[in-house]
């Protein structure tokens, strides 16, 4: 076992740099980016000229004039921070502030100016007395560019952090809670109506996008029913900003337990049903499969009673593949839901997400996928270890 | 096995199959250019250029014919004829096209978004005297293209040519559904004038990405969007030297290729004097030939809406100002607060690092740190002055446009725009307006000095009054690179600024500095008496530390109708009446912003009184408005249409690659 788990974290270590380095490099690969949105302004003229220098600044502090190795090494282990041992390699070129330009002549006669070389490079020497952070493998995340400029993105983080763990929590322990149930009932009833519906939910549940599902929410226990004077719940937020009166409920107080309670339910409903119908079409499945096995056939021949068969014989074993399945929990509940999220205004990670990816705050996009990668891989590494529990056939080595 | 399997042979003459294509096609590999290294150049090129008028070319000749063996010298064989290009214009029926975006518009809220120039109705600037316009109108669009030389055979329904070739071209915008769902309006409207029109929906991060698209002249027709100003500016999108070639580093953005002396001339002009008046008769001269050329069909200006609960009074939307510009005239019948919408979290409330128009609207309630939207507004792309007590022009007195004598060693501004010591080989515009290069003795140029003087009594929220060492304080930070300013131009510009005294001080800028808008560029002002959490004064803090000082970018001493009071990451900010405002306590009592990143999450919280204002940056024109709109006639909420300063419109490249 010992050997096992190092040899496990060894290799988790390895992934994680891989992943590290791919997300990294897809990420500025991307089109766009800051010096895209500074260009676009260009069209004016005048006092808001865009000049090579403001590039330039810009450049700097995206580090953008670095070489992505020396850019990624600086954020993952906040290394080079200037020249080796004080003076080592101070002339060395580690990036290119303004990138050169070479005019072709061609013998036709035409021209073209083409981007060539560097004009002005970086060297080791220069990155002295940039900012740097210690190191995402130190914990520091470093400064986030753009949301809360200057200001660390562990601030932010920490700030979202609450809300998704409670919403995604709140809606993994529904979904479970009701999932495995619901997934034994129908199995044990096999093509009952029961069954019927359950399978047609589940297909919808799955099939239909959470914005959809969101949107049809707040239509239906929101905005209609507000509007018929009926009891209704808030469209969006996880606390009020005022006071607020609900038809039969009365004055909800903007900040109390009830209005934050109102606001989680919509939400949280949406994501528990999409889990819901996978996890208990899950559930049904390997169910399914139990069930048609010998020993709990032989189970029911002793005459054990059909309860037990199922609950002890059965469920127990249909229940060892669905542990993989909790494998993506650990970095679904940190990193929240993308979608539902943003459709209910929810202040989490997932929408957090999605405005750093918007607004070109890599460092915040970045600290967000890292600490998914390792909750990922964790997950894992968890249910591998889980699965020598509840299946003690299983044996690792 | 043996060593060469059968797929390996198959491999093999696949290949020895193909090489002969491949070298058919590519042909003989053409002569290595001769390389040379370039000077890295700023960005943009410059805009100060000569006005001397140079004699009338006839615009409908062929445009500016480029240098030999110049990429796109080649005339367009199609477009490069100005009939067919007026026949195009002459087949759009505009109102058509806007009510396939906009249906829920009333027929005059449609026409109301019709453009005949580059510049919306209404614009002070827009031209209505001695422009061509055309209404829409098949028959003439069909006479025109007759003539031209293109016509109709019987029984096809796409015109040809002499020589039997189609009247075809190419469409490209992006795949927007916006943008889609007219461009399927307008191929029907040119198709039914034996136009055939082939559509490219491309990805926007294509279409204007820095080395595709529309930045390499990539198309044929072209239709995108550009946002009008107060300033109408156009001298990089029209004049002659703005055209994007290989040869000069795709600067410039004329993508149409497009070269009228007349035209050209008057833009730069109009860009370059200081007199309304003048800039009034450039811009309409410019306007004359540029709808006669018909070179950039201009379409309609987009629509967008806001929103406010009938509780709110005074609400004012604007194409050119943020809703909050008037926030200390909004009254609520009901309560005593105002829920906002936005749809981003600005980053900061320090205004030097943080742009967006969410930040403006934020900023607004404190004073901006003394800029826009308190010193003065800019409603109906025009400018108006709040705290200021006017807006110095040269008409009022306020400016002065000297003229003075520099020699060599003067600092100067450079037709490069940049502050540069004078030296021969520099290159000026002198008082003349000529460009000059200097070489020696003394040149007469052009100084302009404005005074700004604010109103009395206007203090901080602590109740210090505002004092010159505020604008001063504001001066050195906004104007040090380490601020992290973006642009320094007007910094630069300055020559020197003299407090008068606490509420007016003159800005003198370096001889040959003509900013067309002198009479907003003020400083800004900051609390320089302000003490920090950690004991400093503000004055004391440096320029680069300011980024991240939480006086300045989340809590800042207001100046403005309302105090910041708290800020919850992600989800609100409040703001509460600011009893020392010089213009008196505002009435309504709280305003809290909402960030919601979903219009129709925002729309939802409108329509349930979640929130009480959606402006237009929030609203938008998608598909949420119709429903906000069906609501105002419903007379739940209060709705809102403008007209958008983004304005569509379809460029046609005269030249072939």
């Amino acid at each position: 076992m010992t050997t096992f788990l190092i040899r496990r974290l060894f290799q988790m270590i390895l992934v994680t740099i891989v992943a590290a380095m791919l997300s990294y490099g897809l990420l500025y690969v991307q089109p766009g980016g800051p010096i895209d949105v500074l260009l676009a302004e260009r069209q004016n003229s005048g006092a808001n000229r865009i000049r090579e220098s403001d590039i330039q600044r810009v450049m700097q502090r995206f580090e953008l004039d670095l070489a992505m190795p020396v850019r990624f090494s600086r954020w993952l282990v906040g290394w080079p921070k200037g020249p080796i041992f004080g003076s080592v390699g101070a002339d060395w070129v580690v990036g290119c502030a303004t990138p050169g330009q070479v005019r072709l002549r061609y013998p036709d006669g035409r021209v073209e100016i083409v981007e060539e070389g560097c004009e002005k490079t970086v060297t080791l020497a220069d990155l002295e007395g940039r900012k740097v952070s210690r190191g995402v493998v130190f914990g520091d995340f470093g400064d986030s560019q753009v949301m809360l400029r200057g200001r660390p993105v562990t601030d932010l983080i920490w700030s979202r952090l609450p809300y998704t763990l409670y919403l995604m929590g709140g809606s993994i322990v529904l979904a479970i809670l009701l999932g495995v149930p619901l997934g034994v009932y129908s199995a044990v009833k096999q093509y009952s109506r029961f069954d019927y519906i359950a399978t047609t939910i589940a297909f919808i549940g799955t099939s239909v996008p959470s914005f959809v599902f969101g949107i049809f929410f707040i239509l239906l226990f929101s905005v209609l029913p507000q509007r018929a004077g009926l009891p209704y719940l808030p469209p969006g937020d996880a606390v009020g900003v005022r006071d607020y009166t609900i038809p039969l409920i009365g004055m909800v107080e903007a900040g109390s337990f009830l209005d934050r309670f109102l606001r989680v339910l919509m939400p949280c409903g949406v994501l528990t049903i999409i889990n819901l119908a996978g996890w208990s079409r899950f559930v049904r499945g390997s169910m399914l499969e139990v069930l048609q096995q010998d020993y709990v056939r032989t189970a029911r021949a002793k005459g054990v009673r059909e309860q037990v068969v199922i609950l002890k014989h059965a469920l127990r074993n249909s229940l060892i593949p669905f542990v993989t399945l909790l494998a993506g929990v650990l970095a679904t509940i940190f990193g929240g839901a993308l979608i539902t999220e943003a459709v209910f205004n929810w202040p989490g990670i997932g929408r957090l997400f999605i405005d750093a990816l918007g607004r070109n705050d890599y460092n915040v996009a970045m600290a967000i996928l890292f600490v998914n990668v390792i909750l990922l891989l964790l997950g894992i590494l968890i249910t591998d270890i889980l699965y020598t529990i509840v299946d003690p056939r299983i044996r690792i080595s | 096995m043996t060593m060469f399997s059968k797929r390996s042979i198959a491999k093999l003459m696949t290949l020895g199959l193909l090489t002969p294509v491949l070298a058919a096609c590519g042909g003989a590999p053409a002569a290595a250019p001769i390389k040379e290294t370039v000077v890295v150049v700023q960005t943009t090129a410059p805009e100060i250029q000569t006005v001397v008028v140079e004699a009338t070319t006839d615009p409908n000749a062929d445009p500016g014919a480029g240098v030999a063996g110049e990429a796109f010298s080649t005339p367009h064989p199609i477009l490069s004829d100005p009939k067919v290009r007026q026949a195009m214009a002459y087949c759009t029926n505009r109102p058509e096209l806007i009510s396939s975006v906009y249906p829920w518009l009333s027929e005059e809220e449609q026409l109301a978004l019709v453009m005949d120039t580059n510049l919306p109705q209404g614009h002070w600037a827009a031209a209505t005297e001695g422009i061509t316009t055309y209404p829409f109108d098949v028959t003439k669009g069909a006479a025109l293209l007759d003539e031209a030389g293109w016509t109709l055979p019987e029984g096809a329904s796409v015109r040809e040519n002499a020589d039997g070739e189609p009247l075809s071209l190419s469409f490209t915008t992006t795949n927007a559904q916006f943008r889609q769902t007219w461009s399927a309006v307008f191929i029907q409207q040119m198709s039914a004038c034996g136009i055939q029109i082939i559509p490219t929906y491309a990805p926007g991060s294509w279409w204007f990405g820095s080395s595709t698209g529309l930045a390499r002249r990539d198309f044929e027709l072209g239709a995108y969007a550009w946002v009008g100003e107060t300033d109408p500016k156009g001298n990089t999108l029209y004049a002659c030297n703005q055209i994007p070639l290989p040869s000069n580093n795709w600067e410039g953005q004329n993508y149409m290729g497009w070269c009228n002396q007349t035209a050209s001339t008057a833009i730069v002009a109009a860009n370059n004097t200081l007199d309304t008046e003048e800039r009034v008769k450039q811009y309409g001269i410019f306007q004359q030939e540029f709808t006669k050329d018909m070179v950039s069909l201009p379409l309609f200006n987009r629509s967008e809406a806001a929103a406010a609960t009938n509780r709110l009074s005074n609400f004012k939307p604007d194409p050119t100002e943020y809703q909050t510009g008037n926030v200390e005239e909004w009254e609520v019948s009901d309560g005593d607060t105002v829920v906002i919408g936005l749809t981003q979290e600005p980053a900061s409330m320090w205004t030097v690092i943080e742009s967006s128009a969410v930040q403006r609207v934020a900023g607004y309630l404190t004073g901006n740190n003394g800029g826009q939207g308190w010193a003065f507004t800019s409603y109906s792309y025009d400018y108006q002055p709040k705290a200021l007590t006017e807006l110095p022009t040269l008409e009022n007195g306020g400016a002065v446009n000297n003229e003075v004598e520099v020699t060599a060693g003067d600092m100067v501004w450079t037709t490069a725009g940049e502050a540069a010591e004078l030296a021969p080989g520099v290159e000026i515009v002198n008082a003349a307006g000529e460009t000059v290069t200097y070489e020696s003795g003394t040149v007469t140029m052009k100084q302009l000095a404005v005074t700004f003087t604010y109103k009395d009594d206007i203090k901080w929220e602590d109740g210090e009054p505002l004092k010159a060492a505020d604008f001063e304080l504001a001066q050195k930070i906004d104007c040090d690179p380490e601020s992290g300013s973006v642009s320094l131009s007007v910094c630069e510009s300055r020559q020197d600024v003299e407090f008068t005294s606490d509420s007016a001080y003159t800005i003198t800028y370096l001889p040959g500095v003509q900013w067309p808008e002198y009479m907003i560029y003020a400083l800004g002002a900051y609390p320089s008496h302000q003490v920090l959490a950690d004991g400093r004064t503000l004055a004391d803090v440096p320029a680069s530390e300011w980024e991240s000082v939480l006086e300045i970018t989340e809590d800042p001493l207001s100046i403005g109708p309302y105090v910041l009071e708290s800020w919850e990451k992600g989800q609100s900010m409040t703001f509460v009446a600011n009893p020392n405002y010089y213009g008196g306590e505002p009435k309504v009592k709280k305003i809290v912003i909402k960030f919601i990143a979903d219009t129709q999450q925002a729309v939802a919280q409108l329509l349930t009184g979640e929130v009480d204002v959606l402006g237009t940056e929030t609203l938008g024109a998608g598909a949420e408005v119709e429903t906000v709109l069906k609501a105002a006639e419903a007379g739940e909420v209060q709705g809102f249409t403008i007209a958008s300063p983004t304005w569509e419109h379809v460029d046609m490249n005269l030249f072939v690659k």
